[in-house]
Order: C-alpha cells, then structure tokens, then sequence
C-alpha cells in the first residue's frame, strides 16, 4: 500500500468508532507499531519484551471490545496503553534483572528507521520541558525518562508523596498547555 | 466515583496501579470532564514518548549462529510440514513473534474471541485463506496445547509458548472449523472461526 494511501485509510480508520479488529487493526497496527516498540523498548530494553508488552496491550484494547474516537486520538492512547504494560512487565517481574543485565550490552548497529525521531518535534519537545519549574522538570525527568515508581521518585527526591503526585500532575499540564500554545 | 485530579495524569504516565488504571477506564467511559483531561495528558505523555529513540534491530549475530540457524531452519522446515510451531529457545521464539507479525500485516485475516474459563482470555487471529492462525491467551495454564478440528479430524498443533500472553503461531492450519485450548484433559476455551 502506498504511503498516501495508508495515511487516509488511516484517518478513515481513527474517525469512527470501531472495533480494533481484522482491517483497521491491521492498518493501525502498520502504521503504530514502530513508535509503540520504541516506547515499551525504552522501559524494558529487550526486545522479545518489548514485542511482548506491545502485543499485551493491543490485546486489552482489543478484548475490550471497541476503541471510539470519543477516547481520544488513538496513537498517544496505544502509547500510554503499552507503556502501562511495559512498566507492569518489569515491576511485576524478574525482567528488571534482565533489563539491567542487558542494559550494558554493547548499542545494536541498526535501528527500526520507521520510528526515527524527529528532531523538529524533539526540539520542541526540550523546548517545553525548558519551560517548566525546576522541581516540576525535576519529577517529570525522573518518572518518565527515569521509568521510576511514585514512591521511588517521593523517595529520590525526599519529598512527600502527595507533593510528587501534585507536582507531576501540575508538571504534565503545563507540558501539554506549552505543546499546543507554543510555535512561538 | 469522584473525579480523577492529578490521577489523570499519573495514568497517562503509567504510574497508576494496575487496580487502579481498571477503574479509571471505566470512569473514563462515564465522564467526559474526565476524559478531555486525560487525553490532553496523554497528548503530552506521547510527545515526551516521541523523544524516545526507536527499539534497535536485532543484535549482530555471532560466528556460531549461522551453523545454528542452518539447524533451526531444518527443524523449521520439518515442523512447518507437519506441525505447529513451538519451538521454545529464545531466538525462535522471537522469530516466531516477527513471522507472526508479518503474515498478520500482510494479510486480510479474522479473529474470534474463544469461549473461556473464567480468568482465561483466548483469540485466535486467522488469515482467511487458511494460511496461518495465530493464537494469543493471557491466563492459560502453563504448558496448554492448542487443538485444530477439521471436519472430524482434530489434532494436537501444539503447546502455547512461554511468554506472556503465550502465543503459538500456525503456519497452513488450512481453515479450521473449531480451535480450542487444552490443558491436561480439560478444554479451557474453545471457539469457532469465520471465514
């Protein structure tokens, strides 16, 4: 299929509530399955877990019966849905062993090119975290790019746990306001 | 249910318990204020992922592994002839996962939802033509052997893999008329494709 092609079923697909199965989920799939390994890969750092947690979480989505477009656009709701279940995977089990052996093993040479970052929205990415307090930047960091727990970053950080949820929370909205204000 | 708060966001950060992240969907499901909020969360969650590198190709192989492969790719063949697939060493196990990747990007396939034991979720992914099923379960008892009914005939097409969820992958199953799950000698779930 083309790309332009793939793109507009795509948007058809996103546009309806459906369930995520035979058609559209293999369109979506096509189409999300690099950024969705990325992100579970980043948590778990293996690559048979990574395939494993974003399999696990299409599969809810997908037992779940139907995905609306109500919920919200789909790939950032597949993201947060397989990042949950990559951090599941290595808080509820040995992987963490694993992940941290595997962790020192020398950079594979080739990387899944479909999923390359664009340094465009990076930039703007760094520019918003820039944005933020301190102490918001700070709990952000450690819970998103550190894969932290609440308690780990409450400990880190010595702070109560209560100020780390309020301040993540307040950090995350902000994040979001400078994201959709900011083409400054 | 009150309303979410800062839990809004520590779900879409994935910092939520498990518990927990079960009853914020189905509030999500009921509450719109809700919603806007942790879509735009999870707007912000997915640029933060957008930084994040992509997963790495499979590492170099070593000197040793052509002479392995050479053996796998035999074995391989056999099975592919006269069984399923369910190899358990690591590396085929991931083979397995990118094949079934493939033949489900590449193909018009089904799937159905096997009637289950209660804690037990089974699908069966097919493609239509019959020329692969693709089984995935979460809460299988370990070591639970996919069965293939054709007509009369069933046959054993072997054990669900180790991972989680397990999976066996079937290359030419042919169209099934009922594929089920056995543990022991009892069925756990059992359903029908349409072709």
């Amino acid at each position: 299929m083309a790309r332009a092609d793939a793109g507009a079923e795509l948007i058809r697909v996103e546009a309806r509530p459906m369930a995520l199965d035979g058609p559209a989920f293999e369109t979506a799939y096509r189409a999300h399955a690099p950024r969705l390994r990325a992100v579970a890969y980043d948590v778990l750092r293996d690559r048979d877990a990574a395939e494993d947690a974003v399999h696990g979480a299409l599969m809810r989505v997908w037992s779940a019966g139907a995905y609306h477009p109500e919920r919200g656009p789909l790939l950032p709701y597949l993201i947060a849905c397989v990042r949950r279940e990559a951090l599941d995977a290595v808080r509820g089990s040995k992987r963490r062993h694993l992940r941290e052996v595997r962790a020192g093993a020398g950079a594979p040479l080739a990387v899944d090119e479909t999923a390359a970052i664009d340094p465009i929205e990076t930039r703007r990415v760094a520019r918003a975290l820039e944005s933020l307090s301190d102490v918001q930047r700070d709990v952000i960091v450690r819970a998103y790019y550190g894969h932290r727990t609440l308690a780990e970053v409450a400990h880190d950080t010595n702070l109560p746990l209560g100020t780390v949820k309020s301040r993540l929370g307040a950090a995350l909205r902000r994040l979001h306001t400078e994201l959709t204000e900011g083409f400054r | 249910m009150n309303h979410l708060d800062d839990d809004a966001e520590l779900y879409a950060l994935g910092l939520t318990e498990r518990e927990r992240s079960a009853e914020i969907e189905a509030h999500l499901a009921a509450c719109p204020d809700c919603r806007t909020r942790v879509i735009a969360a999870e707007a912000a969650a997915a640029a933060l992922a957008s930084t994040l590198p992509p997963m790495p190709a499979a590492a170099p192989r070593r000197a040793w592994w052509p002479a392995l492969a050479a053996a796998a790719a035999l074995v391989f063949a056999t099975t592919t002839v006269t069984e399923g697939i369910a190899v358990r060493a690591r590396g085929a196990e991931a083979a397995r996962t990118d094949v079934a990747l493939t033949a489900i990007a590449s193909s018009h396939f089904g799937h159905t939802t096997l009637s289950a034991d209660p804690g037990v979720v089974v699908k069966a992914l097919y493609a239509r033509d019959g020329a692969w099923c693709y089984v995935v379960a979460t809460g299988a008892p370990r070591g639970a052997h996919v069965m293939i009914r054709r007509g009369t005939a069933t046959r054993d097409a072997g054990a669900l893999g180790d991972g989680s969820p397990a999976t066996l992958f079937l290359r030419q199953p042919g169209r099934a008329d009922e594929v089920s799950i056995v543990a022991g000698e009892r069925v756990v779930a059992h359903g029908v494709p349409v072709y």
